[in-house]
């Protein structure tokens, strides 16, 4: 349970690009994927390691906001990372992705670490967008790119741990103000005490570093 | 042990045994001989809840049969029996995970109705989790949020008993509308939303009578409680230290009021009442429109003007909910301190201290035990469940639980008394109304008998800006959200003349217009301490007060605008070469960026007394300038905003503006009459090895790179043209033939790299060649910034001098530009024959330093200008045009002392406002109705 960081994320994308399955695909790995079975959940958290540091990674669903204003500039706000999934066999929700970028970069806080998902490499295919029209994207737009597959689970690790190692940098980088649980960090409960130190270092280095 | 092998098998095989009835019945089994919850049996248990999910969701999608079976046993009883063993977070955790999967991927409605038919997912929800655990929370409240989602008017029924008056979906959820955990509090954000979308009316009736109350009294305490430490956060900060907090704490404000606004568009009327209500009631006229007045008995104020003028703005931008932004917009207008007291004297049957009264204080009960009471009252004396918040407050519930009935009594009295009150505020508005248009007519009349406004006093006063315009700002705001708002009776803004600038019986927009043009004289002041941010919003407002107005009210502060627009302007001119880019690049970034106000009004950084340092990371509109670069810069936007306003204000369309408008010139593709042009053949050598055989055509702006026209003899098809004035040549060491020309992008951003579009090196046939193309295009270079730069002095109304007292530029220039633009569309021709005046831009490398030295002795600010002469570089070798070139410095400097005594301070004229508000009053006496 003892975590030295939080780490939440969230996902969006249009509906039916498999976020909820990748959730589950990561949170989970009793749930074995398989053919004739699709599975998600709206919510899912789960410890990883980066740099010998436990990291508690959470994950929230965005499910609901589409209706409400308020909802999606809230999810934004209190996340650290962001999953922003498409489905490779369907090009419209490739074309919205635009759309979801400027809405994040819109209501988040702009340290926010957005990746890029092209979600059912399984289905090679049904393909309709090219994986270097993706890889483009994310260049374009400075995110990270990966093309995953909750099917066969190929990939999904990765673009989990590769956020939340981006996340890690950004904090020993002291970008990331940790003191701020509005910023979708939290520092563990027992690690609270011993980093405090560093907490302080960070924040002084904030208020110089703002500067630039 | 079982979840653990099945890890491992994993595969196609297996896993359609796993996937089957014959499985689940297995698992049944598993569930039947472990009714008890031991640590033995734990992890059993664990993984057959899990097993049996995964059936579930594999029955829903590929056989029903499953399904059937699972009902048919009452599984879900299992579940539950489980769950009421205490039997630790591990189980917690995953039934929470199970249930979330099983709401969340059921596909067919008649499952989800068999899933909820009996009553067990009421029960799981009112089931004490741990919820100190922030897993177990956050797995709580996605399953109810996930429940959420499934509601419509037929579901609603498994969740709301009408007959118990039961909502446990809605009820626990909103128990925890104030968790620290940020994602908790989306999550019942949603669940409330997706509640009220239901058009359920008995429901609805339950959730205003039953729980409105008392949510939207804790809600409006907590937006409250926010608010006053967003004040605090104001007021205790040093040096922008508090800049982080401040702006999660507004985003924080801002997510409320987003919140409100998704309740008040689902339109849901009786609910609406209530939240109107307790937010007019309890927070908006006591907390934020109190505090525009500085009272004598402070400690009724609660948080500083500026925020609450801020944070007002906010509102009404946000919220268009007419009946609540009316009757707010109608007390800021129109309201006097009664508004605070009269309400009392109305609620003579009231129990409680202080309701009805419009104050912003504490709800008497917290949330939760509110709802308590509620089901306590509804039940009869059921048993009090355990309650993780409220250990301690034993003896109190027990007497509010004997007390129920009566103060249920109360409670409902209460309802009725505050939508009494609403109905008698609004006749009491419209009197108020009345009695305004009488008072106005009379003032009219000349017999002024000031009717007390002191929240209306107070916004006009804030406008002033003289030693700065931190009030100012947040007032502009306001009245352009007011302005802009939906929902505010257009009868109401007659007051201020906003929209309806024809009426002028008020009084007050005389007041308004007054103030805005003592904005701008503010603003147009050297060291005025006006933001650029508030000259463009005043600029806006003014535009909005006068222009729909008849034609002959505008030209008094039109002309005002104009003399504040060349005096600022002058004052700045010793920018020298770099002036002309900065004078475009400012065009260029104001156009391309329009103040948004909704924007302005979410950045918390202007919260915060207006800075000068750029190290604050604070936008240039929103902060004073830095240094005497960003001086100009501010001079120049001024400029730029009243030359539009003063134009538009006379309707006059802009001719002069931008200088270079993309539609004047030559475009690639372009085809060319270039007969009796000069032309020089060569050959471009692209910087990545790509040659082509171009011809050299050098135009009054532009320098082109033609190609011969197949068709036509004499013409050619340009295929690359770029500005000379952002172009710079240089000679190549060991080739006398050759030149590097690079033609750079012209940015709105000063501190991006400039992009180059053209970077190659040119060959001619011969270094004679070379040396004609070099000076032509370093003399295009210099006539072409002069021409711009004359085109400034004439737009600024600086004397222009004869072109003889710069004879030997002059007469080359002006033979050339003739010529050459008499076959061109270009706008400043006129200007352009009267010969140049503004030579300042033509330096060589020799006289520069001489320049800069006369320049120091004359002004003692102009050091800005030494990073100027970086470019002139481009210069040298031009020997022939030294001559010219010291004539220039002549000029140059005459012009500098000409416009010294011009940039001196000069106070506005203070006749000058009143004067033209004086002319401007008289022109409209008329009567529009």
């Amino acid at each position: 349970m003892a975590y030295a960081y939080l780490f939440k994320y969230i996902i969006i994308g249009d509906t039916g690009v498999g976020k909820s399955c990748l959730l589950l695909q990561f949170t989970d790995k009793r749930f074995q994927p398989v053919h004739d079975l699709t599975i998600g959940v709206e919510f899912g958290a789960r410890m990883i390691t980066i740099d010998g540091k436990q990291i508690k990674l959470q994950i929230w669903d965005t499910a609901g906001q589409e209706s409400f204003r308020s909802i999606t500039r809230s999810y934004y706000r209190g996340a650290a990372g962001a999953l922003l999934v498409y489905d490779i066999t369907r090009r419209d929700t490739f074309n919205h992705l635009t759309t979801w970028l400027e809405d994040a970069r819109q209501h988040s806080n702009s340290n926010m670490v957005i990746m890029l998902i092209g979600n059912k490499s399984d289905l090679e295919s049904r393909r309709e967008v090219k994986k270097e029209e993706g890889e483009a994207f994310a260049r374009e737009h400075g995110l990270i790119f990966m093309e995953t597959s909750a099917k066969t689970a190929s990939n999904v690790e990765e673009a989990f741990i590769n956020t939340a190692k981006e996340i890690y940098e950004k904090i020993q980088e002291g970008v990331f103000d940790i003191n701020n649980e509005a910023n979708g960090i939290k520092i563990g409960p027992q690690h609270a005490a011993t980093n405090s130190t560093l907490a302080g270092g960070q924040g002084g280095q904030q208020a110089g570093g703002g500067c630039c | 042990m079982f979840g653990r092998s099945r890890g491992w098998v994993g595969g196609q095989g297996k896993a359609k045994n796993i996937h089957s009835l014959d499985h689940l019945k297995y698992m049944y089994h598993v569930l039947t001989k472990n009714t008890t919850v031991t640590d033995h049996n734990r992890n059993l248990l664990v993984e057959t809840i899990r097993s049996i999910t995964e059936i579930l969701i594999w029955g829903d999608q590929n056989d029903s049969s499953v399904f059937d079976f699972f009902l048919e046993k009452n599984m879900f009883a299992f579940f539950l029996n489980i769950l009421r063993q205490k039997s630790g977070r591990y189980v917690c955790v995953q039934l929470l995970q199970t249930l979330n999967i099983l709401f969340e991927n059921i596909s067919h409605e008649t499952s989800l109705y068999y899933l909820l038919s009996n009553n067990h997912v009421n029960s799981i929800i009112v089931h004490k989790f741990d919820f100190s655990d922030e897993e177990i929370m956050a797995y709580y409240i996605s399953f109810l949020k996930t429940l959420s989602l499934k509601l419509n008017n037929h579901t609603v029924h498994f969740f709301y008993n009408e007959h118990t008056n039961d909502f446990a979906l809605y009820t626990e959820a909103i128990k925890f509308f104030n968790h620290p955990e940020s994602m908790v509090r989306i999550a019942v954000r949603t669940i409330t939303l997706n509640v009220y979308k239901v058009d359920n009316q008995q429901m609805l009736h339950y959730i205003r009578d039953k729980t409105a109350v008392p949510y939207f009294s804790n809600l409006v305490w907590f937006i409250g409680s926010h608010v006053i430490e967003l004040d605090k956060c104001v007021q205790t900060d040093e040096e922008h230290k508090n800049r982080g907090k401040l702006s999660d704490l507004v985003a924080e404000h801002l997510d409320h009021l987003h919140y409100l606004n998704d309740i008040l568009i689902i339109n849901c009327e009786f609910l609406n009442d209530v939240l109107t209500d307790h937010l007019l009631n309890r927070l908006f006229l006591p907390l934020y429109v109190y505090s525009l007045v500085t009272q004598e008995q402070n400690e009724d104020r609660k948080i500083n003007p500026q925020v609450s003028l801020y944070l007002l703005s906010q509102v009404f931008l946000i919220i268009h909910y007419q009946p609540l932004v009316n009757a707010l917009a109608d007390v800021i207008l129109n309201g006097d301190l009664t508004v605070f007291t009269t309400q009392t004297e109305q609620n003579t049957h009231k129990t409680s201290a202080n309701s009805g009264v419009r104050r912003f204080t504490k709800p008497p009960e917290s949330l939760e035990r509110s709802l308590e009471m509620s089901r306590h009252r509804g039940r009869k004396k059921t048993q009090k469940r355990p309650n993780y918040k409220n250990v301690g407050e034993e003896d109190e519930e027990e007497r509010g639980a004997e007390e129920g009935a009566d103060e249920e009594k109360a409670k409902e009295i209460e309802m009725v008394v505050m939508e009494k009150c609403k109905i008698s505020d609004v006749s009491t508005l419209t009197e108020q109304n009345i009695t305004d248009e009488e008072k106005s007519a009379a003032a009219a009349a000349g017999t002024e008998e000031q009717r007390s406004r002191p929240f209306l006093d107070m916004v006009y006063n804030a406008l002033d800006c003289e030693k700065e315009d931190y009030h100012a700002l947040f007032v502009l705001c306001l009245l352009f959200a007011l302005s802009h708002s939906k929902g505010i009776n257009p009868e109401l803004l007659e007051k201020i003349q906003l929209p309806f600038p024809g009426e002028d019986r008020s009084s007050y927009s005389h007041v308004l217009v007054e103030r805005l043009i003592r904005v701008m004289n503010h603003a147009a002041l050297p060291d005025g301490k006006v933001r650029l941010a508030t000259l463009e919003l005043s600029c806006l407002l003014l535009k909005q007060s006068v222009l729909s107005a008849s034609l002959h009210h505008q030209r008094r502060p039109s002309g005002l605008s104009g003399g504040c627009e060349r005096r600022e302007s002058s004052s700045s001119t010793e920018g020298e070469e770099i002036f002309l880019d900065m004078f475009e690049d400012e065009y260029r970034s104001m156009t391309s960026k329009p103040l948004n106000v909704e924007y302005l009004m979410m950045d918390a950084s202007i919260l915060l007394p207006p800075t000068g340092t750029p190290l604050t990371g604070i936008d240039f509109v929103k902060r004073l300038p830095c240094g005497d670069m960003e001086k100009t810069r501010r001079a120049i936007r001024v400029f730029f905003m009243l030359r539009a306003l003063s134009l538009q204000l006379q309707g006059e369309p802009e001719t002069q503006l931008p200088l270079t408008r993309p539609e004047d010139l030559i475009k690639t593709d372009d085809v060319l009459d270039l007969n009796n042009s000069d032309l020089i053949a060569c050959m471009v050598v692209s910087k990545d090895g790509v040659q082509a055989q171009r011809f050299l055509a050098v135009d009054v702006y532009q320098m082109s790179l033609v190609e011969p026209e197949t068709k036509r003899l004499g013409w050619g098809v340009v295929k690359f043209a770029g500005l000379l004035q952002d172009m710079q040549v240089s000679g190549v060491e060991d080739d006398s033939r050759a030149l590097n020309i690079t033609i750079h992008k012209p940015t709105s951003n000063p501190h991006a790299k400039p992009l180059p579009i053209l970077q190659a090196s040119f060959i001619f046939a011969d270094h004679i060649r070379c040396i004609i193309a070099k000076q032509r295009l370093a003399k295009g270079r210099i006539q072409a910034r002069r021409m711009k730069m004359q085109r400034i002095a004439a737009l600024l109304d600086l004397p222009v001098q004869p072109s003889s007292e710069v004879l030997g530029f002059g007469q080359s220039s002006s033979t050339s530009a003739s010529s050459s633009s008499s076959q061109l569309p270009f706008r400043f021709y006129d200007q352009a024959r009267r010969g140049p005046a503004f030579a300042s831009v033509d330096r060589v490398p020799g006289f520069a330093v001489a320049h800069v030295a006369q320049q120091r002795s004359s002004s003692p600010n102009s050091s800005s200008s030494i990073t100027a002469h970086s470019e002139s570089i481009t210069m040298s070798g031009v020997s022939t045009h030294s001559m010219s070139g010291l004539e220039a410095r002549a000029g140059g400097v005459r012009f500098l002392s000409r416009t010294m005594p011009e940039s001196g301070f000069r106070p506005p004229h203070p006749g000058m406002s009143a004067l033209s508000l004086a002319a401007f009053s008289s022109a409209s006496p008329r009567r529009v109705h």
